[in-house]
């Protein structure tokens, strides 16, 4: 038993941050947002770190590594609100394409050549799809309406709304920085913000449900790597925590910021609006409140001191 | 106490659900944070005019009613029932009108109130600036006495709907190196007066639905000013009683918010749980509870009572029952939350209002500020150093 991210992860993960921090900052979102959303050359920039591969099995020429190691990318995707679909197309879809054995399909992934829109019954939307346009508040977000024939599997489902959850304690972490950076900065009253207690008591209790959402997540994506039957309702207890700590962060941060917050000059907006999204995104609060509830109290689940990890 | 409405209070509700089922525009306008929005929402203005019901409480020799605050509540439940716009001129009816009729002069009041309340002229307001937000009395936009004008110079910002109303109010430094809230005082001015620059600031929905304001030696005649140079800060001080007491927020417009969130879990029933369904009781729980808070301070009112620091409670009542029900509704409708429009190309009100929702706790004197006064005013806590 050691639950503990290995120095290959953490590394791993804070190359992909070094990266995206130096190659995708807030004015690269503003550029996307006057243009046209995506561009290539972000997208070759990825696909040159091999992320696309990331999950890709080493017998197709991937690198064969795990939802974890996927799961902490995620989450500085979160951290950089990457607009690109790589979460969805190298985390999501890739892993579930070669559970559903469809590996011809990873070549022109792994090349980059191919994104895959994922049509699941319970978004409604499909994101980088090609049907008609639907208009996101997330204004870096493409959705397009849902075909009729979208599947409802529930493990396509289970892998969309862990890393929805792992983006989100990503977006969470940044909003949080950009709140307590503006908080240093700004004076009102001869003083920094920051330095009143008001404020200090939000951001704090903001972070404590951000810290304590991230090894929820990290242990739900270890779960789904496991394959253990309680799988599911540790995604939505993911889902669950990391949706309500990016949610509050989010409210956290706006307030923090003042009337700055309320406008679309400030870089805040872009995260904001994608925690929107995520939270709403794989399934409602409902829906994960009831698949926790089912193993708590519904018995589906051996609960108490003895069964942290069964 | 008694909670039955009189005859007149009922035969009152009768006339204005009728008129409003007459008149209420049956498409949503567009929305008001944006040009041609406001316009529509200015035409709207003027229809309510038509029928005298743009503001019923104030004297009828201002264009109102001459009707009371229980009239008033009255109105509102059904302004807000009949799913009514909201009001362009809010700044104007809600803040500056109340506080023209307190401390504006005769002349004043029927050069200003009569035509705010036609519809005629909308407001903006202009407190703020970059450094002065909560700490208002910070604030260092200048206006020099010069013969029988007012010469203003400096910069205002956060003005909500400023790039489109007609005129704005604020406060202004007129005594030269004064602090802090003494030497302020309360002008009106002509938005369209030279040296004024609008610069429309985008809010977080994307509509230019905030301005700020560049003056540059604006020359405002000395009878716009409301009370006494220098006595401004006492009169901003009752406008922004009336912002966070019973005037801009009444129940009405909340508990129709907790009638759509119930309608809501309805339509969606199969996607809630329990914690949704009590988000929704709470719902209207906490609007009940407004409204019943609002009837008994309109009571109080009635009875030659005044609000003080109750509003501060009020303020942080509504504005985050508001961010909640909101909140709740985003997170039972799930992945159609972030849909700005729904497939069939109606909005998305839910998502509007939960953005709205968010700037409830900033302005009109952010939460934290307004918690600082609940314990220092009304609880008696000791201060603790500046703000
Ligand atoms: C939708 C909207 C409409 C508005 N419309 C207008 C308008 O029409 N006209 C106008 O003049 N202004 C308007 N404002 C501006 C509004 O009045 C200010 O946003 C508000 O006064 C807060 O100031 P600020 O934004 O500068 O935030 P700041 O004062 O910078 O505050 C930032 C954060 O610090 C906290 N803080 C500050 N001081 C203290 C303290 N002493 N103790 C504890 N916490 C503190 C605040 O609560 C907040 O969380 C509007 C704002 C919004 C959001």
């Amino acid at each position: 038993m050691e639950f503990l991210l290995s120095d290959d992860q953490l590394t791993l993960a804070e190359g992909v941050k070094d990266y995206l921090a130096g190659t995708h900052g807030p004015e690269v979102l503003r550029r996307l947002d006057e243009g046209s959303n995506r561009d290539p050359t972000i997208w070759q920039g990825l696909v040159e770190m091999g992320l696309p591969a990331l999950l890709v099995p080493e017998d197709q020429d991937g690198l064969g590594l795990k939802l974890l190691d996927a799961a902490l990318i995620a989450a500085e995707c979160g951290r950089s609100c990457l607009a690109e679909p790589l979460v969805d197309t190298a985390f999501v879809a890739v892993p579930w394409l070669t559970a559903k054995g469809d590996i011809a399909d990873l070549a022109p992934i792994v090349s980059g050549e191919k994104i895959v829109p994922l049509a699941h019954k319970i978004n409604g939307w499909v994101a980088d799809g090609d049907g008609a346009s639907l208009q996101s508040v997330d204004p870096l977000r493409n959705l397009t309406v849902a075909p009729a024939d979208a599947t409802d599997d529930p493990h396509l489902l289970n892998l969309g709304a862990l890393m929805s959850a792992a983006q989100l304690v990503g977006i969470a972490d940044a909003m949080l920085e950009q709140a307590v950076e503006y908080a240093k900065v700004r004076k009102q009253f001869g003083q920094p913000i920051g330095a009143f207690q008001a404020v200090k008591h939000h951001l704090a209790t903001a972070t404590v449900a951000l810290e304590f959402a991230k090894p929820v997540v990290w242990r739900a994506a270890q779960a789904m790597d496991d394959g253990i039957d309680s799988a599911p309702v540790h995604v939505s207890h993911a889902k669950l925590a990391a949706g309500d700590a990016a949610l509050q962060m989010a409210e956290t941060a706006i307030q923090v910021h003042g009337a700055m917050g309320y406008t679309y000059e400030v870089d805040l907006h872009f995260w904001m609006k994608r925690s929107w999204a995520l939270i709403g995104a794989w399934g409602n609060r409902a829906f994960h409140m009831k698949r926790v509830d089912g193993g708590v109290i519904g018995g589906s689940l051996d609960i108490g001191p003895a069964h942290t990890f069964a | 106490m008694d909670l039955n409405y009189t005859p007149e209070q009922q035969a009152f509700r009768a006339e204005i659900r009728e008129w409003l089922a007459d008149n209420v525009p049956e498409k949503p306008l567009l929305t008001l944070e944006g040009e041609e929005g406001f316009h529509q929402h200015v035409e709207w203005e003027r229809k309510l005019a038509s029928g005298n019901w743009g503001m019923v409480t104030w004297p009828k020799q201002y264009g109102g009613r001459g009707l009371d605050l229980i009239q008033w509540l009255i109105f509102e439940e059904e302004y807000w029932a009949a799913g009514a716009p909201l009001r362009a001129n809010q700044n104007g009816i809600f803040l500056l009108g109340p506080t023209v009729m307190e401390y504006g002069t005769d002349e004043q009041k029927a050069r200003f109130l009569t035509p705010m309340a036609n519809g005629e002229v909308m407001w903006a307001q202009a407190w703020s600036e970059p450094d002065a937000g909560s700490d208002m009395a910070a604030i260092t936009t200048k206006a020099v006495r010069d013969g029988d004008h007012y010469v203003i110079t400096g910069q205002k910002t956060w003005s909500s709907r400023a790039s489109f109303a007609d005129w704005g109010f604020g406060l202004f430094r007129t005594e030269e190196g004064s602090k802090r809230h003494k030497g302020l005082s309360f002008i009106l001015f002509d938005l369209n007066s030279p040296g004024i620059t609008r610069r429309p600031i985008r809010q977080l929905h994307g509509e230019p639905g905030f301005a700020e304001l560049f003056f540059d030696e604006v020359r405002v005649p000395a009878e716009n000013m409301l009370a006494g140079q220098g006595e401004g800060w006492n009169v901003a001080m009752a406008t922004a009683g009336f912002e966070r007491g019973l005037m801009l927020r009444s129940p009405g417009r909340f508990q129709a918010t907790a009638k759509r969130l119930a309608d809501l879990y309805r339509a969606n029933e199969e996607n809630t749980s329990p914690a949704t369904r009590e988000a929704v009781t709470q719902a209207w729980m906490g609007t009940q509870a407004y409204a019943y808070n609002t009837y008994s301070v309109a009571a109080k009112i009635l009875a030659g009572g005044k609000i003080g620091a109750e509003a501060s409670l009020n303020k942080i009542f509504w504005s985050e029952l508001d961010r909640s029900m909101n909140r709740s509704a985003m997170q039972l409708m799930g992945a159609a939350a972030e849909l700005a429009k729904f497939a069939d190309g109606s909005v998305n009100q839910w998502l509007d209002g939960y953005i709205f929702s968010l700037s409830g706790p900033i302005y009109a004197g952010s939460n934290e500020i307004q918690r600082n006064i609940i314990a220092e005013r009304f609880l008696g806590l000791p201060r603790q150093g500046a703000g």
